[in-house]
C-alpha cells in the first residue's frame, strides 16, 4: 500500500517521535513516582493544616485540563527566565500532573494497608521511617501496581497532547508525515499501533506484579 | 528483705475514649519470671490495659514502668511530658507482643517476619538473626515453614510465627492479646502448648485470654477485671476455688467455652 | 487582560463545555450498549467491540481526533471540525465508560437477577427495573470521573481547528503578544468548572448513600 510505504520511508521520523514519547514518559515517572510517594506521606502524616493545604492543591491539580497546563508551563517557563526546549516544558507539565494523580493513588494505598500490620510494627519498635520503608511501601508497590499501571497508560496518552506545544513526539510525527504526504490512514494507524505496543508493555508489567502478588499474598 | 523490681509496674492508670471511661485507676505489679493471665467479661477493659503496657494506647492518666524504666511518659502527672518517638520505640523493643489476629507482615516470609525487627531495629547482623530465627521456629515446630509466605499457613501456624517473632527480640516481657480467640478450636491447642512451654522456661508473660482452664493451668497470677477496674488478684487456685467477689463468681460460673466476638475498639 | 479578551475566552469555554455536554449525552448510553452487547456475548459483534474498545483506550485522544478527522473523508464522510470533534469525543468516552458498565454488569449479584426471572420478569424488565437502577447509582463515582476526564480531554479538539477555549486563548495571546495571561485565565475558568462538577458529584454521592445506604454490591 502506498501509505505504508510512506511510513516505512519515514520510519526515522516515527522512531524519533516514539523515542521522545518514551523518554518523556520515563522521565516523568522517574520524577513523579518518588514525588508522589512523598506527597502521599505528607498527606498521611503531616500536621492537619499542612495536610489540608496539600490535599486542596492535589485536588485542584486533578481538575486542570492537561493541555492548558502544558500551555501555561510552555509560556510560563520563559517568564521565569528559563529558555528551554519544548521537550522540557512537556516534562515539567507531565510530571506536575502525574504527581498529583500518583499522590492520590498512593494515599489510598497507604490507607489500605492492614491496621494491625502497622500496630505490630509500632509494637516492635520500628521507627516511622522504617515503618514506611519496610512495611508500607513494599506492600503498596505490589497492591497498587494495577492503579499505577493505569496511570502510566494515562501519562502515555497525555504525552500526545504535547504535540500541540510543538513537542516532536509520536503523534506529532504521524501528523507531520500525514500532512506532507497526503496519506492520512497509514501514518496514524502506525502511531496507534505503536501506542498499542506501549500500552501492551505496561499491562504486561502489571500482570507480572499480579503474579508476584499471588505468590506473596495468595 | 530484698525488693525485686517488678517487670511491669502500673500506677493509677486511667483511660477514657471520648468521655467513656474504659480503665479506672489501675494499679498492678507484674513480677519477673511469672505468667499473669488477665480474665474478665467483654468490655472489662482487659485488652485496653494490655495495649497501654506498651503504649499502643496511651493512658489518660497514670504511669507505667518496665523493669523500673518509665514508658510513654516521663515524670509525674503534673510535670509529665510524653516520651519522644525514638525513646518510645526503644522502650518497645524490650516488650514483645502477640496480637489476636496475628498481624504478620504479608509481604515478608516467615523468617523475614521473625528477623525484621532484630535486624532493622536492634541492628543485629542478618546472618546471626536468621540463625537465631530458624532455631526459634524449630522450637515452635515450624522449621520447615521458614521460607514460606504467611498466607500459606493455617491460623495456628501463623500465631506460632507471631510468637517466634516476639521471642526473637529477646524481650523482658511478652504481652499476649487474646492469642487464641481468632483460631478454629482444633488449632487452639498447638498455640497454648507453645505458651505453656514458655511459661515453664520462666518467661515473664501477660496474657489476656478467655481460656479459663488454660489460665488455671499455666498462670502464676490471675487478674480479674470488670467494668474497667481490677476486681481480684489471686493465685489460680484461690481464684477458681474461692473467688471473693460476686462478679468473679458469676464470671467463673458462666464458663470459658463460649467464644466472645472480637471486641470493637471504642 | 481586557474585558473583550476575557469574553473571547469565556465564549471559548462555553463552546468546549457544550461539545462535552453533547458527547456525554451520546457516549454514556452508547457505552452502556457496548457493555450490554459484550456481556451477552453477542457473536462476532462482542469480539469486534472488544477489539475496538481496547484500541481506543490505548490511543491518546488527540491522535484519535486527528485519525477521525483525516480518515473519514476516505470513507466518504466529509465532516466539519465540530461534528468530527463530537464523534471523536463520543467514541473515546463510550469506550472508557463501557468498561465501567461492563464491570458493573459482571459484578452484579446473580441471585438478584435469578429472583427477578423467577418472579416472571422478562430479561428486559429485569434490566430496566432491577439491574440498571442499582448500577448507575453504585457507579456514579467512576462515571462522573469519566465525565470530568472527557471535559479535560475536550480542549484537544483545537488541533483540528474547532474554535474553543484553547484556540480562543491562543488568539488573544497572538493579538497581545502576551500568551501567558490568557492561558492562565483559561486554565482558571476551566478548572473552576471541573472542580464545581467534582464537588457536585460528592454531594450527590452522599445524598444517594443516605437514601439507599452504601450502594456498592
Amino acid at each position: 500500500m502506498n501509505g505504508f510505504q510512506v511510513v516505512w520511508e519515514n520510519r526515522d521520523v516515527f522512531l524519533w517521535g516514539a523515542g521522545n514519547t518514551v523518554s518523556l514518559v520515563l522521565g516523568c515517572l522517574l520524577l513523579s513516582l518518588p514525588l508522589g510517594v512523598l506527597a502521599a506521606v505528607v498527606l498521611t502524616e503531616a500536621a492537619a493544616p499542612l495536610r489540608r493545604l496539600l490535599a486542596e492543591l492535589v485536588d485542584l491539580l486533578r481538575c486542570v485540563p492537561f493541555l492548558l497546563l502544558a500551555y501555561v508551563v510552555y509560556y510560563g517557563l520563559p517568564e521565569l527566565g528559563l529558555r528551554l526546549d519544548s521537550w522540557w516544558a512537556g516534562l515539567v507539565s507531565l510530571t506536575v500532573y502525574t504527581t498529583a494523580y500518583l499522590a492520590e493513588i498512593f494515599r489510598s494505598a497507604f490507607r489500605a494497608v492492614a491496621k494491625d500490620n502497622i500496630e505490630a510494627a509500632q509494637a516492635f519498635g520500628l521507627s516511622r521511617s522504617l515503618l514506611y520503608r519496610r512495611i508500607i511501601l513494599p506492600q503498596v508497590a505490589i497492591t497498587a501496581a494495577p492503579m499505577i499501571g493505569n496511570q502510566i497508560i494515562t501519562t502515555i496518552r497525555d504525552s500526545a497532547l504535547l504535540m500541540i506545544i510543538t513537542v516532536q513526539e509520536l503523534t506529532f510525527a504521524a501528523n507531520f508525515v500525514s500532512a506532507n504526504h497526503f496519506t492520512p490512514f497509514a501514518p496514524f494507524a502506525a502511531a496507534v499501533g505503536l501506542y498499542l505496543l506501549l500500552s501492551f508493555l505496561v499491562e504486561a508489567g502489571v500482570r507480572r506484579m499480579e503474579r508476584v502478588r499471588m505468590v506473596r499474598y495468595g | 528483705m530484698a525488693e525485686t523490681v517488678p517487670a511491669i509496674a502500673v500506677r493509677g492508670v486511667c483511660k477514657d475514649f471520648g468521655g467513656f471511661e474504659v480503665l479506672r485507676d489501675i494499679d498492678l505489679d507484674i513480677a519477673p519470671g511469672t505468667t499473669t493471665c488477665i480474665l474478665g467479661p467483654s468490655g472489662s477493659g482487659k485488652s485496653t490495659l494490655l495495649r497501654c503496657l506498651n503504649w499502643l494506647d496511651a493512658p489518660s492518666a497514670g504511669s507505667i514502668r518496665i523493669d523500673g524504666e518509665p514508658i510513654g511518659r516521663i515524670g509525674t502527672d503534673k510535670a509529665a511530658r510524653p516520651m519522644d518517638r525514638r525513646a518510645l520505640a526503644a522502650a518497645r523493643t524490650r516488650i514483645g507482643m502477640v496480637f489476636q489476629h496475628f498481624a504478620l507482615w504479608p509481604h515478608l516470609t516467615v523468617l523475614g517476619n521473625v528477623t525484621e525487627a532484630p535486624v532493622h531495629v536492634l541492628g543485629r547482623p542478618r546472618r546471626e538473626a536468621e540463625a537465631e530465627g530458624r532455631s526459634i521456629l524449630a522450637r515452635v515446630g515450624l522449621a520447615e515453614k521458614a521460607d514460606m509466605y504467611p498466607h500459606t499457613l493455617s491460623g495456628g501456624q501463623k500465631q506460632r510465627v507471631a510468637i517466634s517473632r516476639a521471642l526473637a527480640m529477646r524481650p523482658r516481657v511478652i504481652l499476649f492479646d487474646e492469642p487464641t480467640s481468632a483460631l478454629d478450636p482444633e488449632m487452639v491447642g498447638e498455640v497454648l502448648g507453645v505458651i505453656r512451654e514458655l511459661a515453664r522456661e520462666g518467661l515473664t508473660m501477660v496474657i489476656v485470654t478467655h481460656e479459663m482452664s488454660f489460665a488455671r493451668d499455666v498462670a502464676d497470677t490471675i487478674v480479674f477485671m470488670e467494668g474497667g477496674c481490677i476486681r481480684e488478684v489471686a493465685t489460680p487456685h484461690d481464684f477458681f476455688t474461692a473467688p471473693r467477689t460476686d462478679r468473679a463468681k458469676g464470671f467463673i460460673l458462666r464458663g470459658s467455652s463460649t467464644p466472645e466476638p472480637p471486641l470493637k475498639k471504642a | 487582560m481586557t474585558w473583550p479578551a476575557i469574553r473571547t475566552i469565556l465564549d471559548g469555554a462555553v463552546v468546549t463545555a457544550a461539545l462535552a455536554a453533547v458527547s456525554i449525552l451520546l457516549s454514556l448510553p452508547l457505552g452502556l450498549l457496548i457493555a450490554l452487547l459484550r456481556w451477552r456475548r453477542v457473536p462476532v459483534v462482542a469480539g469486534l467491540l472488544a477489539t475496538v474498545v481496547s484500541v481506543v483506550r490505548a490511543t491518546p485522544f488527540v491522535t484519535l481526533v486527528l485519525f477521525v478527522y483525516f480518515i473519514l473523508p476516505s470513507a466518504g464522510l466529509e465532516l466539519d471540525p465540530v461534528p468530527a470533534a463530537i464523534l471523536a469525543l463520543t467514541l473515546n468516552t463510550a469506550a472508557f465508560s463501557s468498561e465501567i458498565w461492563r464491570s458493573a454488569l459482571q459484578s452484579f449479584p446473580r441471585d438478584q437477577r435469578e429472583a427477578a426471572l423467577a418472579f416472571g420478569l422478562s430479561e428486559a424488565g429485569t434490566f430496566t427495573r432491577i439491574v440498571f437502577p442499582q448500577i448507575w447509582r453504585a457507579n456514579l463515582g467512576p462515571l462522573v470521573s469519566e465525565v470530568t476526564i472527557l471535559l479535560k480531554c475536550t480542549p484537544a479538539v483545537a488541533v483540528i481547528g474547532v474554535v474553543e477555549i484553547t484556540r480562543a486563548a491562543s488568539r488573544v495571546g497572538a493579538e497581545t503578544y502576551e500568551p501567558l495571561p490568557p492561558f492562565l485565565v483559561a486554565t482558571l475558568i476551566y478548572t473552576a468548572l471541573i472542580a464545581a462538577i467534582v464537588r457536585g458529584q460528592r454531594v450527590l454521592e452522599r445524598r444517594i448513600a443516605r437514601r439507599f445506604g452504601a450502594v456498592s454490591p
